[in-house]
């Protein structure tokens, strides 16, 4: 009964993928991960259609998994072009950006406020002053053309 | 309760525990802590899985089901994007071999082709052009670690339950017609011999005469499915370039 060991060993594998990947994209929050998820999701169905097929001794599944694939290779193209146009559009790759996006005629529904985004100090060197102080107008002192 | 199912809950809470200490919740606090109860409830999982005949598959099968889930949790809980597609690959490679394995030569061979060398390397590259700093404080945070956690160990204990009763049942029918995958692969003896196609030599013989004979209009769809999928993914490139040179640049709120 070797092959039903094998087929019941593959299809809890693949159900630990396709739960993992649902794990994913639910918490990620980073658009190209969340569709790393997806396709995670994916494998675990294939993997689940390798062993029937293998199980049945039938074709199907794998050609299944073969249409699969193709349809992965388009999603990911059309995806990963509408990443980089959200990417163009918010300047970050986080899809809580997107949370404000409605019907004009309903009220925003806002999961969580978006926490601001840490800017950093800039470290600036620090120069030894040296020599004399050159004299300068007042005016020089108080305008500074860029910080 | 019996302790199969006691064994399941249990492998389920800490499932879920190890998931919610891995995932990135803001704070560093025990996320290296959570390999531990993470690699117990797969061990658990593991013992509740049937043992194969041979020790050789079982060691090959069970060395690429480690590979493959390990790295698929590490590709979800790693905060750095790049990192996870990495691991991802890793989860690629695995499937791949579990698909050798299972007889699928022309499978594993072009997952690791189309998946980890093409579609992969897109995902790195627009990893690259997004996002060249690395890290990013969204790549920290998670939504609702603590709930989807869970939700996933339930899942994963669920759908172990469901498929070992239903095989259990399956090994206490012994003999019994309703055993369909049996009856096919037996089928055979009275009527015409069916030969073991799937792990015949000629694999990529039978393979591709299945798929241009009985499966030659899906083809044709896929094709252009692909095309259309390539036209449509210029023309947005090409709409949102002209576009983001119009508002010049970027939106308001850029930082």
């Amino acid at each position: 009964m070797d092959e039903l060991t094998l087929l019941q060993n593959y299809l809890v594998v693949g159900a630990i993928l396709f739960s993992l990947g649902l794990v994913g994209v639910l918490t990620r929050r980073n658009m190209i991960v969340m569709f790393l998820a997806v396709e995670m999701m994916l494998q675990g169905v294939s993997i689940s259609l390798v062993a029937w097929s293998r199980f049945h001794n039938d074709w199907g599944g794998q050609i299944l998994v073969i249409f699969t694939l193709t349809v992965a290779a388009c999603q990911a193209a059309i995806a990963l072009v509408l990443v980089l146009m959200l990417f163009h559009r918010s300047g970050r790759l986080d899809i809580a950006a997107w949370q404000h996006l409605r019907e004009a005629s309903h009220s925003a529904f806002v999961d969580q406020e978006l926490p601001e985004a840490e800017v950093e100090e800039p470290h600036w060197p620090e120069l030894t002053p040296a020599g004399v102080t050159p004299e300068s107008p007042v005016e020089d002192l108080v305008h500074r053309t860029h910080v | 309760m019996t302790p199969a199912q006691t064994i399941l809950l249990v492998a389920t809470g800490l499932g879920a525990l190890g998931l919610w200490l891995l995932l990135p919740r803001g704070d560093q606090w025990g996320r290296r802590l959570g390999v531990i109860p993470a690699l117990i409830s797969l061990g658990l999982f593991a013992s509740r899985l049937p043992r194969l005949e041979s020790m050789a598959a079982e060691t090959v099968f069970w060395f690429l089901a480690g590979v493959t889930v390990i790295s698929a949790t590490c590709a979800i809980t790693f905060r750095s994007p790049v990192y996870c597609a990495i691991w991802f690959a890793m989860t690629l490679l695995g499937t791949a071999g579990l698909f050798l394995f299972q007889g699928a030569q022309f499978l594993g061979v072009a997952t690791i082709v189309v998946y980890a060398g093409a579609i992969l390397v897109t995902f790195l590259f627009v990893l690259m052009l997004a996002q060249p700093q690395g890290h990013a404080f969204y790549d920290r945070v998670s939504w609702e670690a603590l709930i989807s956690a869970s939700v996933g160990a339930v899942m994963i204990g669920i759908l172990t339950m469901v498929i070992g009763d239903a095989f259990s049942r399956q090994e206490g029918a012994e003999g019994v017609p309703a055993k369909a995958g049996v009856v096919d692969r037996v089928a055979g003896e009275d009527g015409p011999q069916r030969p073991d196609e799937i792990l015949s030599p000629r694999h990529m013989d039978h393979l591709g005469a299945q798929l241009f004979s009985r499966h030659l209009i899906a083809i044709e769809i896929a094709g252009t499915l692909l095309l259309a999928a390539l036209v449509g993914a210029v023309a947005i490139a090409i709409q949102s370039k002209s576009m983001s040179r119009s508002t010049g640049g970027s939106a308001p709120w850029t930082s």
